[in-house]
């Protein structure tokens, strides 16, 4: 559904997206992942036709965006970043101005306009002006515009940007029901957003694609980079033993039950086989007399792929959020 | 042109059920009337009239003040157009769609063009109570309503381009002022340069003189031309600016 291969995208001094290539096939849910200034919504905007790339490539249902820009652009439901309106409007009439401008033809108007009302739970509000909506509603009229023309391709940038906990979950739901009909591309840096509505992702950092699969392959890339013991260690022993271990960046601990102990340890990145390294740690354990209840390689979260993969500090702190693998 | 018919529908709400239409409506009519009203009370004291200098021709030609109330009316109206879509971002949706620039801009502009000329509408009642207590020449009417819409054709589409040049209304407000202020600056030249080239120029470009030519029932091919120039021009030029913002 989307081929884009070499895009790069320079504004002068600053390259804001470089020799990204990726491919997101028809029915795909995907997210477009990366911290702020990534690049992501350049990205989009290339994809959906506002900008003009400077080098490389981008197919839209087989469709050129440059050179069959009109027929790509009838392929995509376009919601930009905070969903831009015209506060002037009543929901119904901006919604019918935007089928009008995609084409939608004026017997269909009427009943395009109040399927995507419907889908996008704004029917209630059709008569409202647009500037009388909360931020929610206008997200929503965002989507309902984007769905209009009922096209193949949905790509939302940033959908749930600046909205309260209880607006976000009601577009992430509304975004996971659409993905069981539309291709989707959805951008955004809030991780839990991937995690409950996409089924894979790319991830773009200060312009580069660092990496793409599904979120169990991306947890793979970092689910060998420590482990998580469940010791009996009456003698609190184990943190400062596998502290020192070689190959051990770090240990933490936590209480358990009666006198179990919750131990996690991060490797050194040097570690070529974590397994082994794993292997080796338990036989210390066992050695010094400390009993091993459970070892597991630590599964990581997706915000650790992302620390890591952006290049970012790490949160420490994130370690609690790390479960035995299962 | 694809994207033409619900652009222009879309401007034309945009201007109308925003204050800004109705304002320039109501303040261009107060002060047309108070002209019309002037010239009407100057014109019953006149005991002979010559043909060149009746109601119709001083209302139109003869004075400063309506191109000068057209050098407001005109940027007031452009202002929006672009710089307004560009500052709140909805110019990202529109392009996202399938239009083209050329029926973006089209389409912008003759919504601003049909509002210009709803606004000048009811002047035409000026015309129809001046039939009621004597003679009309129509094709003095005619013309000088050729030369106002010529004129307020091409000052409406170098207002187009300013609104697109800049993302703030008040500075395509001015830039538009500007721009036209350099125009009938030009044409002030028909009164400083001896007769010549220059001289020539600056006639044919005076929105002045077009005014006062056309209200006494002389349209000049010419003139037309060059208003057709200052509508194509501007209009041509917005398109490629609009075209490269993807290239921005």
């Amino acid at each position: 559904m989307i081929e884009v291969e070499h895009l790069t995208k320079d504004y002068g001094t600053v390259v804001a997206v470089r020799d990204v290539s990726f491919q997101v096939g028809r029915g795909e849910v995907v997210g477009f992942l990366g911290p702020n200034g990534a690049g992501k919504s350049t990205t989009l905007r290339i994809l959906a036709g506002f900008l003009g790339a400077t080098a490389g490539r981008v197919r839209i249902d087989e469709h050129d965006i440059v050179n069959e820009s009109l027929e790509a652009r009838r392929c995509i439901g376009y919601m930009p970043e905070a969903s831009p309106l015209y506060p002037e409007m009543r929901v119904r009439e901006y919604l019918r101005f935007r089928a009008a401008a995609k084409k939608v033809s004026r017997r269909d108007r009427g009943s395009a306009v109040d399927r995507a009302m419907e889908q996008a739970a704004v029917s209630d509000m059709a008569g409202t002006l647009i500037g009388h909506l909360s931020k929610g509603y206008r997200q929503r009229v965002g989507l309902a515009d984007a769905l209009v023309s009922n096209p193949p391709l949905l790509i939302l940038d940033e959908p749930t940007a600046g909205l309260d906990p209880n607006q976000i979950r009601e577009v992430r739901n509304l975004v996971r029901v659409l993905g069981e009909s539309h291709t989707l591309l959805v951008s955004t840096h809030i991780l839990s957003e991937v995690e409950s509505t996409c089924d894979r992702a790319i991830v773009i950092d200060r312009g580069r694609l660092v990496a793409e699969g599904t979120l169990e392959e991306l947890r793979a890339r970092r689910a060998a980079s420590g482990a998580v013991f469940l010791l009996r260690d009456p003698e609190k022993r184990a943190r400062s033993l596998l502290g020192t271990s070689e190959g051990v960046k770090k240990a933490s601990s936590g209480a358990a039950d009666d006198d179990l102990v919750r131990v996690r340890v991060r490797y050194e990145k040097s570690v070529e086989d974590p397994g082994a390294l794993l292997e080796q740690l338990v036989a210390e354990l066992v050695a010094a007399g400390i009993g091993v209840r459970e070892a597991a390689p630590a599964r990581a979260t997706l915000e650790e792929v992302f620390a890591s993969l952006t290049h970012a500090e790490a949160d420490e702190s994130g370690d609690d959020d790390e479960e035995p693998g299962s | 042109m694809s994207g033409f018919s619900a652009v222009y529908k879309r401007e034309m709400l945009s201007l109308w059920v925003t204050p800004l239409a109705w304002v320039l409506l109501v303040v261009f009519l107060l002060l047309q009337g108070y002209s019309f009203y002037s010239i009407v009370l100057h014109f019953s004291h006149v005991s002979q009239v010559n043909l060149d200098t009746g109601p119709v021709q001083a209302y139109f030609g003869q004075s400063i003040f309506l191109p000068l109330l057209l050098l407001m009316l005109c940027p007031a109206l452009t202002m929006r157009v672009f710089a307004e879509e560009r500052r709140s971002g909805t110019i990202e949706s529109l392009l996202t769609a399938p239009v083209t620039p050329t029926a973006v801009v089209l389409a912008k502009y003759l919504a601003t063009f049909t509002t210009y000329l709803v606004i000048w509408a009811p002047t035409l009642l000026y015309v129809v109570i001046l039939r009621k207590t004597g003679h009309v020449d129509w094709n003095v009417v005619g013309s000088s309503y050729v030369g106002v819409i010529g004129i307020g054709a091409g000052y409406l589409a170098v207002g187009t381009l300013m609104s697109a040049m800049t993302r703030s209304q008040v500075l395509a407000l001015l830039f538009t002022i500007l721009a036209l202020v350099g125009l009938f600056i030009i044409g002030i030249g028909e009164y400083i340069f001896d007769p010549g080239l220059m001289r020539d120029i600056c006639v044919h470009v005076s929105a002045f003189s077009q005014l006062d030519e056309m209200s006494k029932g002389i349209v000049d091919l010419r003139r037309l031309v060059f208003d057709a120039s200052l509508v194509a021009l501007p209009l041509f030029v917005t398109t490629r600016v609009v075209d490269s913002w993807r290239w921005g």
